[in-house]
C-alpha cells in the first residue's frame, strides 16, 4: 500500500522511538557507572547509523517501481519537451489513429452491441423460418396467417404477435388539415409482446383485430404533439386515414419515438384469405417468464412441422424447413454488421501504421539519444530501467495522443454522421460514452506497448562504450541497427497497399453502380408523392408528360406470379409488377424496343394488355417472339403488346434465367395498364407499395412545386409528400456503397499519408546519419548521381518490397469484404496494379526527395565539422 | 542510482533468523527495542551481537505483517517508549519458524557430524 501521509507520520514516530531507544540506554550506561560522555558515545555505537535505518524503513513502506515510474514519468516528460517537432508529429498521428478508431467504434457500439429500447430485449425474438435446400440456408422473416396461428396456438413458451414488416405513407386528416405519416399495421398484443404499451388509452383487443373489426387506431407520440398539440383529451377523437374514418384509442409513448418513423397504427386483422394467404406478415415473441430458449425452438419447431408444408417452401426440389426463433438484437444489426466490420478494420490498419510509424521515428530518435543512453548505463542504469524509461516515454506519447484523438473522435463523429445522414439512421445515435473511453484507453495502452518495445529493446542492447566513442554522427553503410526500422516501414506499406486494394475494389464497385445504364432518361424528370390527377399536372404550363405508377425505377418493385396463357404450369412464375398510366415510358424516358408503350386507348373496357421489359423477354420468351404472346395475370388473359427496356431496381428476391446478383438489378417486370388492374389488386398492393408520380418537363428546372401546385390546385386537403429529382433517387440507391467508398477511402488516404511519411524517414535518416561517410564519398570521387541513386533506392527496394508484401496481404484482406464489392473481381488486376503503380510512384517521390539533399552536400565542410 | 542497503544484520545472523529471535523473545511478554536487543545478546551469552539500530527495520517489517502489534508505554525507569508484542498470527509464526529452524539445525549436524 502507498500512503504518502502516514508515511511521514510513522517515519516521525520511528524517528522518535529510536531516540528514545537511545536516552534509554545511555540512562542504562550511566547507571551503571559511565560518564555522561562515554554512555553517550557507546550508545551511538551500539545503535548504528540511525538515519541508515530510518531510510531503510521508509524504502520498505514504499513501492519502489511506482517511485521509479513516476521519476520516469517526469523524466520522460522533460525529454519529450526537449523535441517538440517529433512530439507533436508523434502525438497528432496518434490523435488521427485513436480518433478514427474511436469514432467507428462508437458506431460499431451503438449499432451492434446497442439493444432495441424495450426492456428485457434479449428475450425478444422474431419467428424465422429456416428453409434448407440445394441452395443453402435461406431465413426467412415473413409468414402467412397460417403460420401466425400455428406459432400463435402451439407455441406457449412464446408471447406472440403478428405485424406487417413495411409501413406505408397516409394521408391523415384531423378536422380540415391533412398530414402525410407514416403507417404500419400491427395485431392486438404487438405492443405487449415489445414491453411498452401506450401511454394514454390502450392498445388493439383481439376483438378489433379480426377481418370487418372497428376501425381504431393508435397514435404516435411525435404526431400526438405535432397535430393534436398534445391535447389530453385525444381518446375517442375522429380521423381519417387514406379517406377512412379512424376513432382513437392509444397514444403512444415518447420513447417509442426512437424505434423507428412510424406515426399511426392500425389493426392488422390477419385473415387466412388475401395478403394472409402467402407470406406477407412478421411475427414477434417475447420469451415466457421461466422458459428456456431451447423449449421455445423445440415448440416452433413442432408447430412448423405443420404449416411450412403449407406454405410452398417445401414444394420446391426437396427443400426442408423448420420455424426458429432469431434474437431481435442479432437481427436488426444484420446489414450493418459487415460495414461496421469493415471500417473496423480499416481504422485498426491506420491505428497499426500510425504505431509503426511512431516506433520508426522513435527508432531513429533512439539513434540520435544512443549517446544520452550509453551516458546513463554507463553511470549504471540497468537495462530494465533504460526499457522502462523508454516505455514510459511511449505511454506519455500514447496517453497525450489518446486525449487529442478523443477530441477528434467527437468531430470525426459528428462528420460521419452528417455524411451518413438518413442512410444509416442507427449511426446517429452514436455517442462517446464511458465504454467507448475504455476501449479508447485499451487502444491508447496497446498502440504505446506496440510502438514502444522495439524500439525500447534495441536501444538496451547499445554497447555503452562503443556508442560514446562513435560519436553520434559517424554511421556507416550496412549497420544492423537500421533493419529494425526498415522492417517497420516495409509491414506500413504492406498495410497501406492492402487498404488501398481494397479501396479500389470498392471505388470500382461504386463507379460500376453509378456507371449502369439506367434505361431511362433521369435528367429533368421529377417525382412527387400525390394523390393527384394527372389531367391537372399535364395541363400545368411547361409539363411535357406526366404519368403514375406503382412504384418507380431504383425501388423495389411489388412480386407478382403470372403464367403464360395455355401453359400447363402447376404454379405460376415470379416476376416484378408495376402497374402505370399511359405517358409513363414517355416520362421516364424508358425506350419502347418493339411494339407499342401503354397509352390512353388502353381503358378498362378495352382488351387486356401488358408490356414487358427485356429482362422478361430473355428470361421468360427467348424462345420465340413475346409481342402476342398472353399472360395470366391477376386472373384475367392479357396480350404483350411492346417490349421496352430494362431499367434498373432494387432486388425484390426473386430469382430468374439470367440474374446477375447485385444491390441493383436489371429485374423483369410487366407493366400492366392503371385503368385494367382490377380494383382488388389495387387495394392489395396500396397497403404495400405507394403509386408515384412523375412529370417530365418542357425543361430543365421548371417544375419545381409543379406536382404540389397542381395538386393544391385540384384538392388542398391533399398532402403532397416528398418532391425529388429522379436523379437524386438514383444517387440515393447507391447511397450505402458511397458512403462505405468515402470512410473507407479517408482511412486509407491516411495510412498511405503515414506510410509514405515512414519511408522518407528511413531515407532522410539513413541520409542525415550517414552524411559523414558520404562527404567521404563524394571527396574520393564518387558522383553525386549515383550516390543519391543509391540512397534513393534503399527506400524504392522497402517500398517495392512492401507493395509486394501488399499485394499478398490484399489477396487474403479482399475474402473479407467480398460482400460488399460489386461487378468487380476480388482479384481484379486492374486494380492492383493502378495501387502497386501510384504506390511506388509516390514511394520515389519520397525517397528522392530526401536523398537529393546528399547532392547539396559539401564534403569539404562536412568533414572539417 | 544507487543499489539498495542490504538489511543490515544479515552479514552477522543467518537471513531472517533476526525475526524468529524477535518473535521469540517476545514470547515472554510485551518489550521495547533496547530490552529485545538486550535479551537476544544475554540469552545468547553475548555470541549474537545485535547492532541495536537494526532491529528496527525488522519490526517494522514485522509489524507490516501482522505478527507483532506496537503500543506507546512507559519503561521501568519511567521514560516513554514502544513496546511490541506478539499477537495471535505471530504465535503461529513462531511456532512454524521454530520447527523449521529445528530441523535445519538437526540436518546441519548430520551433515557436520565427523564420518563413521
Amino acid at each position: 500500500m502507498w500512503r504518502p501521509l502516514s508515511r511521514r507520520r510513522r517515519e516521525r514516530e520511528r524517528d522518535e522511538e529510536m531516540r528514545a531507544h537511545l536516552a534509554l540506554y545511555e540512562e542504562e550506561l550511566t547507571a551503571r557507572g559511565r560518564s555522561p560522555e562515554e554512555a553517550r558515545r557507546e550508545a551511538r555505537v551500539r545503535f548504528g547509523n540511525r538515519r541508515a535505518r530510518l531510510e531503510e524503513i521508509d524504502a520498505m513502506t514504499r513501492l519502489p517501481l511506482l517511485d521509479a515510474l513516476s521519476r520516469d514519468l517526469r523524466y520522460a516528460i522533460r525529454v519529450l519537451r526537449r523535441t517538440p517537432v517529433f512530439t507533436a508529429t508523434a502525438v497528432l498521428t496518434l490523435a488521427l489513429a485513436i480518433g478514427a478508431n474511436t469514432a467507428v467504434f462508437s458506431l460499431a457500439d451503438t449499432v451492434l452491441f446497442t439493444p432495441p429500447p424495450y426492456p428485457e430485449p434479449e428475450r425478444l425474438a422474431f419467428v424465422v423460418a429456416r428453409v434448407e435446400g440445394p441452395g443453402g440456408l435461406d431465413e426467412q422473416l415473413s409468414h402467412d396467417t397460417v403460420t401466425w396461428e400455428a406459432v400463435r396456438d402451439q407455441v406457449p413458451s412464446l408471447d406472440a404477435a403478428v405485424y406487417f414488416g413495411g409501413v406505408s405513407g397516409v394521408n391523415l386528416n384531423v378536422g380540415d388539415r391533412a398530414a402525410f405519416v407514416e403507417q404500419q399495421r400491427v395485431s392486438a398484443g404487438y405492443f405487449r409482446v415489445l414491453g411498452l404499451g401506450p401511454a394514454i388509452g390502450r392498445e388493439f383487443t383481439p376483438a378489433e383485430d379480426v377481418p370487418g373489426g372497428p376501425a381504431v387506431a393508435i397514435l404516435s407520440h411525435r404526431v400526438w404533439q405535432r397535430e393534436f398539440g398534445g391535447d389530453a383529451a385525444i381518446l375517442g377523437r375522429a380521423i381519417r386515414l387514406r379517406g377512412e374514418p379512424y376513432e382513437v384509442v392509444g397514444v403512444m409513448p415518447a420513447a417509442f419515438d426512437e424505434t423507428g418513423e412510424v406515426d399511426v397504427w392500425t389493426p392488422l386483422r390477419p385473415s387466412r384469405s388475401g395478403e394472409g394467404g402467402s407470406a406477407n406478415f412478421q411475427i414477434v415473441g417475447r420469451l415466457g417468464p421461466g422458459v428456456s430458449w431451447d423449449q421455445a425452438q423445440e415448440e416452433l419447431r413442432r408447430a412448423g412441422a405443420g404449416v411450412l408444408r403449407n406454405r410452398g417452401v417445401l414444394e420446391e426440389e426437396g427443400r426442408f424447413g423448420h420455424l426458429a426463433a432469431a434474437p431481435m438484437v442479432d437481427v436488426l444489426a444484420e446489414g450493418n454488421r459487415e460495414p461496421i466490420a469493415m471500417l473496423g478494420a480499416a481504422s485498426m490498419v491506420v491505428l497499426l501504421i500510425a504505431a509503426v510509424n511512431i516506433a520508426a521515428l522513435l527508432l531513429g530518435r533512439g539513434a540520435g539519444r544512443s549517446k544520452e543512453i550509453a551516458t546513463r548505463m554507463a553511470l549504471g542504469c540497468g537495462k530494465r530501467a533504460v526499457v522502462r524509461q523508454l516505455m514510459v516515454e511511449s505511454l506519455v506519447l500514447g496517453l497525450a495522443g489518446g486525449a487529442l484523438g478523443v477530441l477528434v473522435a467527437r468531430v470525426g463523429l459528428s462528420g460521419l454522421q452528417h455524411v451518413a445522414g438518413t442512410t444509416f439512421e442507427l449511426w446517429a445515435d452514436a455517442a462517446i460514452d464511458g465504454r467507448v473511453l475504455l476501449v479508447t484507453g485499451g487502444l491508447v495502452l496497446v498502440t504505446s506497448v506496440l510502438f514502444g518495445l522495439v524500439p525500447a529493446l534495441q536501444a538496451s542492447r547499445l554497447q555503452p562504450q562503443r556508442a560514446l566513442a562513435d560519436g553520434g554522427a559517424r554511421g556507416v553503410a550496412g549497420g544492423r541497427r537500421r533493419w529494425p526500422g526498415r522492417a517497420l516501414v516495409l509491414a506500413e506499406v504492406a498495410l497501406g497497399v492492402a487498404l488501398l486494394v481494397v479501396t479500389g475494389l470498392l471505388v470500382r464497385t461504386f463507379v460500376n453502380l453509378r456507371g449502369l445504364e439506367p434505361g431511362f432518361d433521369p435528367a429533368g424528370s421529377v417525382r412527387g408523392l400525390a394523390n393527384g390527377s394527372l389531367q391537372e399536372l399535364r395541363a400545368m404550363p411547361g409539363v411535357r408528360a406526366a404519368a403514375v405508377s406503382l412504384q418507380a425505377p431504383y425501388t423495389r418493385l411489388l412480386n407478382w406470379s403470372y403464367r403464360f396463357a395455355g401453359e400447363d404450369a402447376e404454379r405460376g412464375t415470379m416476376v416484378n409488377a408495376s402497374y402505370v398510366s399511359d405517358q409513363f415510358f414517355q416520362t421516364y424516358g424508358i425506350p419502347v424496343h418493339r411494339g407499342r408503350a401503354i397509352d390512353a386507348t388502353d381503358g378498362p373496357q378495352s382488351a387486356p394488355v401488358v408490356v414487358v421489359n427485356e429482362a422478361f423477354v430473355r428470361a421468360f420468351s427467348a424462345d420465340r417472339p413475346a409481342i402476342g404472346r398472353r399472360v395470366q395475370l391477376s386472373g384475367a388473359d392479357r396480350e404483350i403488346v411492346g417490349v421496352v427496356g430494362n431499367v434498373q431496381q432494387l432486388d425484390s428476391g426473386i430469382s430468374f434465367e439470367g440474374r446477375v446478383d447485385g444491390p441493383l438489378i436489371a429485374m423483369p417486370i410487366v407493366y400492366l395498364p392503371v385503368s385494367q388492374a382490377p380494383a382488388s389488386l389495387l387495394n392489395a398492393v396500396h397497403t404495400w407499395f405507394r403509386p408515384v408520380w412523375a412529370v417530365r418537363p418542357q425543361a430543365t428546372g421548371a417544375t419545381a412545386g409543379a406536382i404540389a401546385q397542381a395538386i393544391a390546385r385540384v384538392d388542398p386537403m391533399l398532402p403532397v409528400g416528398a418532391e425529388e429529382a429522379v436523379a437524386a433517387m438514383i444517387s440515393r440507391a447507391t447511397a450505402g456503397e458511397r458512403l462505405m467508398m468515402t470512410l473507407v477511402g479517408v482511412l486509407a488516404g491516411a495510412a498511405v499519408l503515414l506510410a509514405v511519411i515512414g519511408l522518407h524517414g528511413v531515407v532522410a535518416h539513413a541520409v542525415s546519419t550517414r552524411t559523414r561517410e558520404f562527404a567521404i564519398r563524394l571527396a574520393l570521387g564518387a558522383s553525386v548521381p549515383a550516390t543519391v541513386g543509391g540512397v534513393a533506392a534503399t527506400g524504392l527496394a522497402v517500398a517495392a518490397a512492401g507493395a509486394g508484401m501488399g499485394v499478398l496481404l490484399s489477396l487474403w484482406a479482399v475474402g473479407l469484404v467480398r460482400g460488399l464489392l460489386w461487378s468487380v473481381g476480388e482479384y481484379d488486376p486492374a486494380t492492383y496494379a493502378s495501387v502497386v503503380a501510384l504506390f511506388l510512384v509516390v514511394a520515389a517521390a519520397a525517397s528522392a526527395i530526401p536523398a537529393l539533399r546528399i547532392a547539396r552536400l559539401d564534403p569539404a565542410k562536412t568533414l572539417r565539422n | 542510482m544507487g543499489r539498495r542497503r542490504k538489511t543490515a544484520g544479515e552479514g552477522d545472523l543467518i537471513a531472517g533468523t533476526l525475526d524468529m529471535l524477535i518473535l521469540r523473545t517476545l514470547q515472554a511478554g510485551p518489550a521495547h527495542g533496547l530490552f529485545i536487543a538486550q535479551s537476544i545478546e544475554r540469552r545468547s551469552d553475548d555470541v549474537l551481537l545485535v547492532e541495536q539500530g537494526s532491529l528496527y527495520p525488522a519490526l517494522h517489517r514485522l509489524e507490516e505483517r501482522g505478527w507483532i502489534a506496537a503500543y506507546w508505554g512507559t519503561s521501568e525507569s519511567n521514560r516513554r517508549a514502544r513496546f511490541y508484542r506478539l499477537t495471535p498470527r505471530g504465535r503461529k509464526q513462531l511456532r512454524a519458524e521454530a520447527s523449521r529452524w529445528e530441523s535445519l539445525v538437526q540436518a546441519v549436524g548430520r551433515v557436520m557430524r565427523p564420518a563413521e
